[in-house]
């Protein structure tokens, strides 16, 4: 398992730079994440998603559906795409550390 | 971001059409079959085209490509195409390259074939050549098959077409579910649980909802937030694995191959049908798979020996009935044949007096 350093902070990640360890996860996650999505600046608005998908995953177990993300956040799976250019899974949930999406994807 | 292009979709079929094809688009007037593997469609117009059908690894490298364009540059004026079974077909406009074509194929190894009442390329999937979830592997079992089957690849000694497909697990991507005999990668053992991985890997709500008996929990010790399974009521389908990679479900000496058939996707004389369980296990035994390949071969031997002209696997099955097929392919009927999956299953069973002793 590969070990990220970051700002003075560990990060144990996986093959696909998602957390390893979901105790890890803190701001500084989310900076890092941030430079690798090729994001400039954190807006409020990729806050929101950030925050919505954490409630959602402490009450729930479970990552939000795509409707359900939407319909929360009030942004169009469009805007999330100009937010997180890898996508809700592959960037949102990975900066939010959440498990990362399974399936047949 | 920069400089990004996206969505622009596939480029449009008709830029790779033989002008002859663009010409007399949907206009075509009869096809008939040569000799096996070779095809001449004729067009209102007169038009003739002749498609020469060769067997593909389906996975092939960049060089076999390079190479079957170049034998297209050759003889077809640069046209070619893949059939929905993934065997090739040159598309040869002008007769005289027919001969020559068919000779350099030939010699390249590339076997003509494929057409009529033969077997045909399998279709397949990834086995363990780069999936994660297989009970078999894919490649090496379709050579084995081909290699044995090969006689009926180039020729049309069957009552029928007969369509061999091949999953590596019961996702069964592909046709494994609705063909003549189809080769499914099973698992036998249930899942093993990494407890202390699985909080961090998995949403534990999907996991337990991916399974069809029902047989996962969560795990009674809340603060280690994991799952148990009732192992007897695991069938080892392996999906939960599918959505938690803290399950693994393999077992390399357990998993093996369970064969099925009578399946179709024609509505020519009957109506499509699902393939269904014929043997239930045979041991993975690589690189040859012997033992899949001679029941496959048995299986094959019989119908062909049986059926009707034109009968598919699953016509002459219904015909002489299930407790026949399995006396004549001499398959040991066991309780794994008995569908046991929910309320379905009771249609499966007979409810009549007319059977054969
Ligand atoms: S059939 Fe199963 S193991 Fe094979 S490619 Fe599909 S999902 Fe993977
Ligand atoms: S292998 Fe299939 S049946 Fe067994 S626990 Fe997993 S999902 Fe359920």
């Amino acid at each position: 398992m590969a070990v990220v350093e970051y700002k003075g902070k560990t990060f144990e990640v996986d093959e696909d730079g998602f957390l390893a360890n979901l105790d890890q996860w803190g701001p500084e996650w989310v900076e890092y994440v941030k430079d690798l999505e090729g994001i400039k600046e954190l807006t409020e608005d990729h806050w929101k998603v950030i925050n919505m998908l954490q409630d959602y995953y402490k009450k729930n177990g479970i990552a939000p559906m795509v409707r359900i993300l939407s319909k929360v956040t009030g942004f169009k799976l469009k805007y999330i795409y100009e937010l997180f250019p890898s996508g809700p899974g592959k960037g949102a949930c990975k900066m939010a550390g959440l498990p990362k999406p399974t399936g047949c994807v | 971001m920069a400089e990004r292009i996206t969505d622009i979709g596939p480029p449009h079929y008709s830029k790779f059409l033989p002008p002859i094809i663009k010409d007399n688009y949907g206009k075509w007037a009869s096809h008939e079959i040569l000799e096996p593997g070779v095809l001449k469609h004729t067009a209102e117009s007169g038009a003739e085209i002749y498609s020469v059908r060769v067997g593909s690894p389906r996975i092939i490298t960049t060089l076999f490509a390079r190479d079957i364009c170049a034998l297209a540059d050759k003889y077809c004026g640069g046209y070619l195409r893949f059939t929905s079974r993934h065997n090739i077909e040159f598309l040869v406009t002008d007769k005289a390259q027919l001969e020559p074509l068919k000779a350099e194929l030939k010699k390249a190894g590339l076997p003509i074939g494929g057409t009529g009442h033969s077997v045909t390329n399998i279709v397949h999937t990834q086995g363990w050549i780069h999936c994660h979830t297989p009970a078999i592997d894919a490649s090496g079992i379709v050579k084995a098959v081909m290699d044995d089957l090969f006689e009926y690849f180039g020729s049309h000694k069957l009552p029928a077409q007969v369509r061999i497909s091949l999953a590596c697990c019961l996702n069964m991507c592909g046709a494994v579910h609705c063909s003549d005999i189809a080769i499914c990668g099973v698992h036998r053992t249930p899942p093993k649980i990494m407890h202390e991985k699985l909080r961090h890997l998995c949403e534990i709500p999907t996991t337990i909802a991916s399974c069809p008996t029902g047989a996962i929990r969560p795990h009674p010790d809340k603060n280690l937030k994991s799952v148990i399974v009732n192992e007897p009521r695991c069938m080892y389908c392996g999906n939960c694995y599918t959505m938690c990679p803290a399950l693994p479900c393999f077992d390399s000496e357990k998993g093996g191959v369970a064969l099925l058939v009578g399946g179709k996707v024609s509505n020519a004389k009957s109506p499509p049908a699902f393939s269904r369980l014929a043997v239930p296990y045979i041991p993975n035994n690589p690189p040859r798979w012997p033992e899949t390949v001679a029941a496959i071969r048995k299986i094959l031997i019989k119908y062909a020996e049986g059926a009707n002209k034109w009968e598919r696997v699953g016509e002459w099955i219904e015909r002489i009935g299930w407790e026949k097929f399995f006396e004549v392919c001499d398959i040991p009927f066991t309780f794994q044949h008995i569908d046991d999956y929910k309320f379905q299953a009771y249609d499966t069973y007979r409810t009549s007096m007319h059977f054969k002793f």
